[in-house]
């Protein structure tokens, strides 16, 4: 195992040799692939054309001898053949070098003639599945396989795979997505070649035709720009000059005709459907059914079919055309976050911010009960703005209005085309309060809900200053209260996922708990504070009001002045081994003196299949709690105690010589080298994180590649690192001489024999992950300090130990995005914060 | 200011007065380099030097109000770092307030030009999924830049939450 030649492939498979083939079998999409791309952009170029020739004809008038008709066509011919020529060699070769895999362990596709560029998607990243079948793709019966991940991420496209492989690998990645077991070769049900829809489908809404066409007919965007161009045909004639008019009116009829293909052609069919499939192609009974969301189905000519990831979106807009309301219809748009970014909106072939083209009263309340459940819109009281907005609203002023309930903000404005727009509160983006002059002498102004880009635009407008600054005000504290309650519901469902058995992380990871986890204290527990608990703790003469503090892995309560009870959260086997090294590591350091009150477990025992532990309680008061409220000046005192106290940690004597792991479930093990040991560390979090690392950092080898060869040039002896050394595991006393740190508990399955300065880059680097203000400088006077005590080759060591950490804590991606994040900074920083402002 | 556009419970944080030298500088260069490229073509082209002499006429009136209004759009720009939120106010005119939860940022970037660099000033904008949202500062000495960078990006994880 070498650490010099760590490639990226090394970070999943130590054993493997670099550059090993792979063996796995890859396809290409459907051999007509090229063909059916060229044939689309010849119908792109001939489309085109028939605009240009149009927009032509209406600035020259009719005259055929302006046109030179023969030249023209013969000309346009050539530039058209070789554009398709071109295109189909271009669909060519990208078909050619074209490979997927997708198959139980993972969805790859690699593309690229010179710059290859392999993608791979986790299974439980994919946001939605959408198939999009183009007319002339679905002549052949062949379609597009189109996967999206999250919001910034571009989407993977497998043009074109036959229609029923295409279905067959939705089916399966729906299935993977959404957390279910399946097999690529599963049963699954067939889709219509006409609607793609299946047998186990549930058609929610479906928008019948004509409703479609006699919506269309009324809609305020259809009626205004034909009254117009009538109007203008009528006028014309009646004095004999529409010739002239043809200029004017030609662009207003390629308008027209664009907006029947988006709205009638594209929305043709339209379906929403329920998703609903059991475990083997829903023939199974009805129990162990499993929605996998909203689908929509749509078209005449291209069909597709998208996914609505309900969690992703951010707002709906509601309108009415004025001559919808005797029919009592509406429309409904949705804010999708991502999907807006394709700039040809509602485009035929695209994904579409349309939740529902045409629909009835009931519908409406259908489909949008299911992307915003329990919001009852209905039950939001309305308040109108000042009489003085119609000096500036002349038109609607009437109908402006907003309102909001424990959920979300509507606002609604206008009756041409009565619009609502609703934004729950816990999507809202930023608030903003504008004025203009005219609004300020009438002391009027418009509140902005921000949201994610897309049609959905709460704005409102026009209200008393007062009430706007009031709305203002208020709406950040709802959308505080609801991000805390998104929040608090996310870390109770993770805990939940945590605590099944064998959901926990494997290898050297076990029972790594960051950092940041600590700090959240018991808030998202584990275990709920159930009866059983509550009696185990008042066994001990304790109660819940004395929790300590808690981790990932435990919770700490007070029994008494000198002693804690430490109650472990998951029954696991190697919990008791971890307990056990951590006993019998303790105990070796009785009687040892390095100035620092050290942990001592008194007794292991399990109670009710619960295990815990009595402890010596700390003296002192929790460092990471404490820094919260102190002042500049005593937190700087305590961290400088802090420093020397990571520094002591090195004296501690070890229970194994050499470089070695002391506690969790590899333990006790020894290594030949400090680039071993490691290399060992990484191995277990880099494992499950790789593909997202390599995802988020295109480079990640190569900070790989430095970061082992960084660490193989330590030249270093092996002394006890406590691996996690981060405020949360420190205790400071308040003594006379100013705050002091008096302890340093919990240590865990990353205390290692190691090299010493590890400890020193960890005090410096965690403090950073610290929840108070000024943590970020706190660090950054943390590494100045340590420069001036050891010297500047101390800054590079904490260089180097960032990018360590960044890698050791990178499995967090799925259960602290914010840690996650921190380590992606600390893996692209070159030159830390805390080095160049030295 | 009146009570719309007030902080709340704290003041505002200004801008450099050296903003207001950068302003300057630019109002007095671009207007007149802008508006003498067309007139002078027009007066060699055409001869009709009239038509120059009215672009330049405009060219001066934007220049007077552009400058007579420098002082107080300086003054209008303002912001508060709040526990979760940061507030930020300007305009003269057409006047706002955009109050961005920490959580909600996505991204802050401090952007300084050459002409930035040369008075000593850096602009930081915050993005986040919206883009309405426009929180953008202009005219901070880059420490202070860095600074709030530096303190946004921390207060942005520490409350980050998903879309």
């Amino acid at each position: 195992m070498s650490q010099t030649a760590g490639r990226s492939q090394d970070v999943e498979q130590p054993e493997v040799v670099p550059g090993a083939p792979e063996v796995k079998k890859t396809e290409r999409p459907h051999p007509l692939t090229p063909f059916i791309r060229s044939w689309i952009v010849f119908v792109a170029i001939l489309i085109a054309l028939v605009r240009e020739v149009l927009n032509d004809v209406g600035r020259q008038g009719l005259d055929p001898a302006h046109l030179g008709l023969a030249t023209l066509t013969s000309g346009v011919a050539a530039i058209a053949g070789a554009a398709v020529l071109i295109a189909g060699i271009a669909g060519f070769v990208s078909w050619y070098f074209t490979r997927f895999v997708i198959d139980e362990e993972e969805l790859r596709v690699e593309t690229g003639v010179i710059f290859k560029t392999s993608k791979k998607m986790s299974f439980e990243r994919l946001q939605s599945v959408d198939i999009i079948q183009p007319l002339a793709a679905r002549i052949f019966g062949l379609a597009e396989l189109r996967l999206e991940a999250g919001a910034t991420d571009a989407s993977i496209k497998l043009r074109y795979l036959r229609r029923d492989r295409a279905a067959r690998l939705r089916e399966y990645l729906l299935a993977r997505a959404h957390g279910q077991v399946a097999r690529v070769d599963d049963a699954y049900l067939p889709a219509s070649a006409l609607t793609d829809l299946t047998a186990a489908d549930r058609p929610l809404v479906r928008v019948t035709p004509q409703r479609l066409v006699g919506g269309f007919l009324l809609s305020t965007e259809w009626l205004v720009p034909a009254c117009i161009a009538v109007v203008i045909l009528i006028t014309t004639a009646a004095l004999g000059v529409v010739a002239f008019a043809v200029g004017g009116l030609l662009p207003l009829l390629v308008g027209l005709a664009s907006l029947v293909s988006r709205r009638l052609i594209g929305m043709f069919n339209f379906t929403v459907t329920e998703s609903i499939r059991g475990g083997a192609g829903g023939s199974s009974p009805p129990e162990s059914t499993q929605s996998r969301g909203l689908r929509i189905t749509r078209g005449l000519t291209n069909l597709v079919s998208q996914s609505v990831p309900v969690s992703r979106i951010q707002g709906v807009r509601i309108c009415q055309p004025l001559l919808w309301r005797p029919l009592g219809w509406y429309r409904v748009d949705v804010d999708i976050v991502g999907y807006s970014r394709t700039s040809s909106e509602n485009n035929e072939s695209h994904a579409t911010s349309v939740l529902l083209p045409v629909a009835d009263e009931s519908e409406v309340e259908l489909a949008v009960g299911r992307v915003l459940p329990e919001f009852d819109l209905d039950g939001i009281e309305l308040h109108r703005v000042p009489a003085r907005a119609r000096w500036l609203r002349w038109y609607d002023f009437w109908t402006l209005r907003y309102g909001w309930n424990e959920h979300a903000i509507m606002t609604e404005h206008g009756w041409l085309n009565h619009t609502r727009d609703v934004v729950p509160h816990a999507k809202t983006q930023s608030v903003r309060i504008v004025q203009g002059p005219l609004q300020r002498a009438l002391r009027l102004a418009g509140v902005h809900i921000d949201t994610a880009k897309g049609p959905v635009n709460a704005v409102a407008r026009h209200l008393d200053t007062r009430a706007a600054r009031e709305l203002a005000m208020t709406q950040l504290d709802r959308a505080r209260a609801a991000r805390i309650a998104d929040r608090s519901r996310l870390a109770a469902f993770q805990a939940n996922v945590g605590g099944l058995p064998g959901a926990d992380t494997a290898g050297g990871s076990e029972g790594v708990v960051p950092p940041g986890a600590d700090a959240a204290g018991g808030s998202g527990g584990v275990v709920p504070p159930g009866a059983d608990t509550a009696r185990l703790l008042a066994d001990f003469g304790t109660d819940r009001d004395r929790l300590l503090g808690g981790g990932g892995e435990s919770e700490v309560f007070a029994i008494d002045d000198v002693r804690v009870l430490r109650l472990y959260r998951r029954p696991h086997s190697d919990t008791d081994q971890t307990v056990n090294q951590l006993r019998s590591l303790y105990d070796g350091w009785a009687g040892v003196d390095i100035g620092l009150e050290l942990p001592r477990i008194l007794e292991v025992d399990r109670r009710d299949g619960r295990l815990f532990t009595i402890d010596w309680r700390f003296s002192g008061l929790g460092l990471s709690n404490w820094l919260r409220n102190a002042d500049a000046a005593e937190r700087r005192t305590a961290l400088t105690s802090f420093l020397d106290a990571t520094e002591r940690l090195r004296k501690l004597p070890s229970p194994m010589a050499g470089f070695a792991r002391l506690v969790g479930q590899e333990a006790p093990r020894q290594f030949g080298s400090f680039g071993e040991l490691m290399h060992n560390m990484l191995a277990g979090p880099t494992r499950e994180s790789r593909v997202r690392l390599e995802h988020d950092l295109p480079n990640v080898a190569q900070i790989w590649d430095r970061l082992h060869a960084d660490l193989a040039e330590r030249q270093v002896s092996p002394a006890l690192v406590h691996g996690d050394a981060c405020p949360s595991n420190a205790y400071v006393s308040l003594l006379p001489g100013g705050p002091t740190i008096t302890g340093v508990g919990d240590f865990s399955p990353h205390t290692v024999n190691g090299d010493p300065v590890m400890d020193v880059a960890g005090a410096v680097i965690f403090l950073e992950l610290e929840p108070y203000v000024d943590a970020a400088a706190d660090s950054a006077w943390l590494c100045g300090l340590a420069t001036e005590r050891w010297g500047a080759d101390i800054s590079h060591w904490i260089a180097v130990y960032r990018r360590f950490y960044g890698f050791y804590f990178s499995n967090a991606y799925d259960f602290d995005p914010g840690l996650y994040a921190w380590c992606l900074r600390q893996l692209t920083s070159e030159n830390p914060p805390g080095i160049s402002r030295r | 200011m009146d009570e719309l556009f007030a902080p709340p419970a704290y003041e505002w944080q200004r801008i450099s007065p050296a903003y207001r030298s950068l302003r300057r500088l630019t109002t007095l260069v671009f207007p007149p380099l802008l508006f003498s490229v067309p007139a002078v073509a027009v007066g060699v082209l055409t001869g009709l030097w009239w038509i120059s002499a009215v672009l330049w006429g405009i060219a001066a009136v934007v220049m007077i109000i552009r400058l007579v209004l420098i002082n107080r759009s300086w003054r209008s720009w303002g912001y508060v770092e709040r526990e979760d939120d940061l507030y930020i106010t300007h305009g003269v005119l057409f006047r706002s307030l955009v109050a961005v939860p920490y959580g909600r940022m996505q991204l802050v970037e401090v952007e300084s030009g050459p002409l930035e660099r040369a008075f000593g000033l850096a602009t930081v904008s915050l993005k986040t999924a919206s883009p309405e949202t426009g929180a953008t500062i202009p005219g901070l000495p880059p420490a202070e830049a860095a600074r709030l960078r530096d303190r946004l990006t921390a207060l942005g994880e520490a409350q980050a939450s998903g879309l």
